[in-house]
């Protein structure tokens, strides 16, 4: 369990605490499982290459996923996920780090609501970023 | 849509309709989906088991051809029959993309307890025509009468 | 080492000892997923008012599927998914290869996507063939329901 961070305690520019993902081939395949997305190219080599693609990618939705989870693990019980979405720049492929990060852009209070508006992105190991995107989310405050 | 058997019109050495089936990557994906034995064994070329065990394909889960040979008496017995039991022995390994053949034969029929029982010899066979996964299953099926 | 391998008594105390439960669902979702694993297109299988229509309770669980374990990170394989349990048999087996070597099903009531089990394992059987041991573990799944035995699975493994 992660500490419930508050309100009051983040500040504009704040960078989130990163989570860092691998996915083995396995993970890719319980994804296909989970969501019910079985298209070859996240598990058929084969059929990848024939597509024209170097060899196996990383679902893009796992990734938006990944980012959720970033989020769901950052805000705590009390928190609440307004909305997020990112897009999908780049391919990235198994057994190679994909690192979920975020940054907080924007908090103001609103109709009684603790509002942080956050930049979050995936990154290669490279630094390169991945799946740019944008996260609302209320925190609960001290008070 | 199979046509309902019925005990009466069943003879020994009668033999089951074949079921065949190449599975291919996806379909052994889906199987590990269903099934919930996700062995990277059955989809991952280079999962590092394969080359210790000989292997440079991925092998089919002895439990997708235990479900071929279960579809196939599934079949046999109809809507309105009951599979009493069925079971099979993993003889062999089967490999991605060849063919697998479901089939089988009925041995004996007999009534038991007020059931129509028919008794089944079944198995998968390779391309080769080798059986991998024999096994025996007992069916109950409806009468006419 | 398999040259002196025998079955001891020891082993054979183990035949009585009950695993605990573990719950196995068997829903809508995970039979059709099932289902189109195994490449069926029964309707029996996806269509619940064409199951209805054929007598059953909703659609039917192709032969072989038990339900899937509930599964509860850090006490279920993750590969596999089976539960990994308290209590029940304990067999010190000195052998490194591992095959499966059979599945026998017996029904007594046909399973249907809405039915939640109950699976207990116990020893079933050991004995040697060769060089080989060949261990039977036999799984019952009573439905929570009705408290009736719906199914009893055999799975044979071999140790050599």
């Amino acid at each position: 369990m992660t500490e419930q961070v508050y309100f009051e305690d983040v500040s504009e520019g704040e960078e989130i605490p990163a989570l860092k993902k691998n996915c083995s081939t396995q993970q890719l395949v319980l994804w296909a499982a989970g969501s019910g997305d079985f298209y070859q190219i996240h598990y058929d080599k084969d059929f990848a290459q024939k597509t024209g693609l170097p060899g196996l990618i990383v679902h893009g939705a796992l990734k938006n996923a990944f980012l959720g989870q970033l989020l769901h693990d950052w805000i705590g019980e009390q928190g609440q996920l307004r909305k997020f979405g990112c897009s999908y720049r780049g391919m990235d492929v198994p057994n190679e780090d994909i690192l979920c990060r975020g940054v907080v852009k924007k908090k103001y209070a609103d109709g009684g609501k603790n509002f942080v508006e956050l930049d979050i992105w995936t990154e290669k190991p490279d630094g390169k970023k991945m799946s740019p995107g944008t996260a609302l989310v209320t925190l609960p405050a001290r008070a | 849509m199979t046509e309902q058997n019925y005990f009466e019109d069943i003879k020994e050495g009668q033999e089951l309709t074949a079921i065949k089936i190449s599975p291919d990557k996806a379909q052994l994906v889906k199987f590990a989906a269903g099934s919930g034995d996700f062995n990277p064994l059955h989809f991952d070329e280079n999962f590092p088991m394969l080359k210790p065990m000989g292997l440079s394909e991925n092998i089919v889960h002895g439990r997708f051809k235990y479900a071929q040979v279960g579809r196939l008496v599934s079949a046999f017995a109809g809507y309105k029959g009951r599979v009493k039991n069925f079971g099979v022995s993993y003889r062999g390994m089967d490999m991605l993309n060849k063919e697998i053949t479901a089939t089988g034969v009925v041995t004996g029929k007999r009534q038991e307890g007020g059931e129509n029982l028919v008794d089944l010899d079944i198995w998968t066979e390779n391309a080769d025509g080798k059986k991998t996964t024999p096994g025996t299953a007992v069916v109950a099926l409806p009468s006419r009468g | 080492m398999a040259d002196e391998f025998e079955i001891t008594d020891d082993m054979r105390k183990q035949f009585g000892v009950d695993s605990e439960p573990w719950t196995y669902e068997v829903t809508t979702t995970s039979v059709r997923m099932y289902a189109r694993g195994i490449g069926s297109d029964d309707p029996i299988h996806y269509d619940v008012d064409f199951a209805k229509a054929q007598g059953f309770r909703s659609i039917v669980a192709p032969l072989g599927y038990l339900g899937t374990p509930v599964f509860l990170p850090g006490r279920n394989d993750p590969t596999f998914g089976f539960p990994r349990r308290e209590g029940g048999p304990r067999l010190n087996i000195p052998f490194k290869g591992l095959l499966d070597g059979g599945t026998e099903t017996e029904y007594l009531d046909v399973i249907c996507a809405g039915d939640v089990l109950e699976e207990t394992s116990h020893l079933a059987d050991l004995k040697m063939r060769g060089k080989m041991l060949f261990v039977t573990n036999e799984s019952v799944y009573k439905n929570k329901a009705t408290g009736q035995v719906v199914a009893k699975q055999k799975l044979t493994s071999i140790h050599m």
